[in-house]
């Protein structure tokens, strides 16, 4: 889980609970998104990498190195 | 065939369909839409954490053996489920709204879901809807809270957000993922949404109606542009049909006057000649009076003139030559009767002197004569006067005494005019008709005469008795006015 990329479908920033969409176990899935770095900011659309996996379903990510 | 292989054959068969039934009621296989809970014998398998497992195995998508007896497996179902939501709340703004929406989820699908999920709600699945609804009504009352009407409708992104931060830790304790909130209806009882929409439906309306009145406008300018250009076109084309039918008609009644026309063409023709003729004629009817009367006019006016001419000339040279005559023998005569008349003159004198002298002689003895013999007169004439005096003085003496004799003597003095008078009585009448000749008139007359008789008599009558004495002065004074 951690290391896959995915997309940012709601917006991820401090206070707010994100959404990023994750290929994985052969479909995609939603998961509840939260910056690793405090106060980073991700808008809608824009390419994280999992830093950080919670079951069940949320999620840490980071700015991915496109 | 044997029996014995016919014994053998349906042995297979059955231990083939014994097999088969145990192995059905031994092997259980997962669809994709659903996850095999296997609790009982073996089911205890060590998890990652090494010291706490799940308790339970959890199999999705494949087949596996469950020992009956030993072991129990549940169906877990995956699906996606659906809950009704109505909520009244009031919104950021403290508007009342009556929210009716949905709720979209399903169980997750990882394992840590699906086992928190198999924990709550293997053994009432059913429960899991009316659990959600709960949960989301509560919810969704603090999301509305948190939003305007705006929001609301317009941005879903918060909405969605709004609706993670609020249930995403609680839907993850039941194992539950939200795929999608809905806000299907809005009841608004203040009539803000309503409202909202009024200025921008107001503003539409009104843009409509000014772009419809633009358009009207420009289409029914164009429309009259049409129909003036209409009106023009059928103008100019009645002009030109007018002027087309003018020529056809001018066409028309050439064609129709072309036969006249020609008639009349070749009459004038006819005429003109007939003129010519006639004038023709004419001329030769005054070249032949010229040749006949007027030049014999002429010769003869002229040989008259001329002879009136010569004649006047010769009668004045004779007038003059007369002239002079008389004037020389008038001079003649003048002095000749000068001197006759001087000699007259002093002949007359002579005489007159002569004359003179002798009448003043015979004058004087005339006038002698005459005093002498109007003496005699006058003595003769006072002689006669008292001779005609005593003659008078007698006859009224007569007269006194025997007055019928003066009367008859009168009467027949005046005899002629009584008869005049008789006579005036046949003066009166235009026509007379006597019966018996020249015997009757003199009946007739005699009867007038008779009557002037009678009336003679009356007369008389009336000098004798109307005024017997009346008589003598007027003889008296007629023989007076005689005397005088």
């Amino acid at each position: 889980m951690v290391g896959k990329q995915g997309r940012v479908t709601g917006k991820i920033g401090p206070g707010l609970v994100g959404e990023v969409m994750i290929p994985i176990r052969g479909g995609v899935e939603a998961f509840y998104a939260h910056p690793s770095v405090p106060d980073e900011e991700f808008g809608i659309g824009s390419i994280v990498i999992v830093v950080e996996y919670f079951p069940p379903r949320t999620v840490y990510v980071a700015r991915a190195l496109v | 065939m044997s029996p014995e292989l016919y014994i053998a054959a349906a042995g297979v068969i059955l231990a083939a369909v014994v097999i088969i039934l145990l192995f059905k009621a031994v092997w259980r296989v997962a669809e994709p839409n659903e996850a095999l809970i296997i609790s009982g014998l073996g089911a205890r398998r060590r998890g990652e954490g090494g010291v706490d497992s799940l308790g339970f195995k959890i199999v999705t998508g494949k087949g596996t053996a469950v020992l009956p007896g030993f072991q129990a497996a549940r169906r877990l179902r995956l699906d996606t489920r659906a809950a009704n939501l109505q909520v009244s709340c009031v919104t950021q703004q403290g508007i009342p709204v009556h929210i009716r929406g949905v709720v979209i989820y399903k169980v997750g699908d990882d394992l840590s879901s699906i086992a928190n999920a198999a924990r709550r709600f293997l053994d009432q699945q059913d429960f899991m809807t009316s659990a959600i609804h709960e949960l989301f009504t509560g919810h969704l009352r603090s999301i509305i809270g948190n939003l305007t009407i705006e929001d609301l409708i317009l941005n879903r992104e918060r909405l969605t957000s709004e609706t993670r931060a609020s249930a995403a830790d609680e839907m993850s304790k039941l194992g539950l993922i939200v795929d999608s909130l809905q806000i299907q209806e809005i009841d608004d009882e203040t009539g803000y949404i309503v409202n909202l929409g009024k200025p921008h439906a107001a503003k539409v309306a009104a843009t409509a109606r000014i772009a419809q009145a633009q358009r009207d406008q420009e289409a029914t300018e164009a429309e009259q542009v049409a129909v003036a250009n209409m009106a023009a076109a059928r103008r100019d084309a009645r002009i030109k049909e007018a002027a087309y039918q003018a020529e056809i008609d001018q066409a028309q009644a050439t064609s129709r006057q072309a036969g006249p026309l020609s008639e009349a063409t070749a009459r004038q023709e006819v005429v003109v000649q007939e003129t010519k003729a006639a004038e023709l004629e004419a001329k030769l009817a005054e070249q032949r009076l010229q040749s006949q009367v007027r030049k014999p006019a002429d010769a003869k006016a002229y040989e008259t003139v001329t002879l009136s001419q010569a004649e006047r000339d010769a009668r004045i040279a004779q007038a003059e030559a007369e002239a002079k005559e008389t004037e020389l023998r008038a001079a003649a005569q003048a002095s000749q009767i000068k001197l006759a008349a001087a000699a007259e003159a002093e002949s007359v004198r002579l005489r007159g002197e002569a004359a003179g002298a002798a009448t003043k002689i015979a004058g004087e003895a005339e006038s002698e004569a005459t005093r002498l013999r109007g003496m005699a007169e006058a003595d003769a004439a006072r002689a006669k006067g008292l001779a005609q005096a005593e003659a008078i003085k007698a006859r009224a003496e007569a007269l006194a005494s025997n007055q019928e004799a003066v009367v008859a003597q009168q009467l027949a003095e005046r005899w002629p005019e009584i008869v005049e008078a008789g006579a005036k009585a046949f003066g009166n009448v235009d026509h007379m008709v006597v019966l018996n000749g020249a015997q009757g008139v003199e009946e007739m007359l005699a009867k007038a005469l008779t009557l002037g008789g009678a009336g003679l008599g009356l007369a008389r009558a009336l000098l004798n008795g109307g005024s017997p004495n009346g008589a003598e002065p007027e003889i008296i004074h007629k023989t007076t006015e005689s005397r005088e």
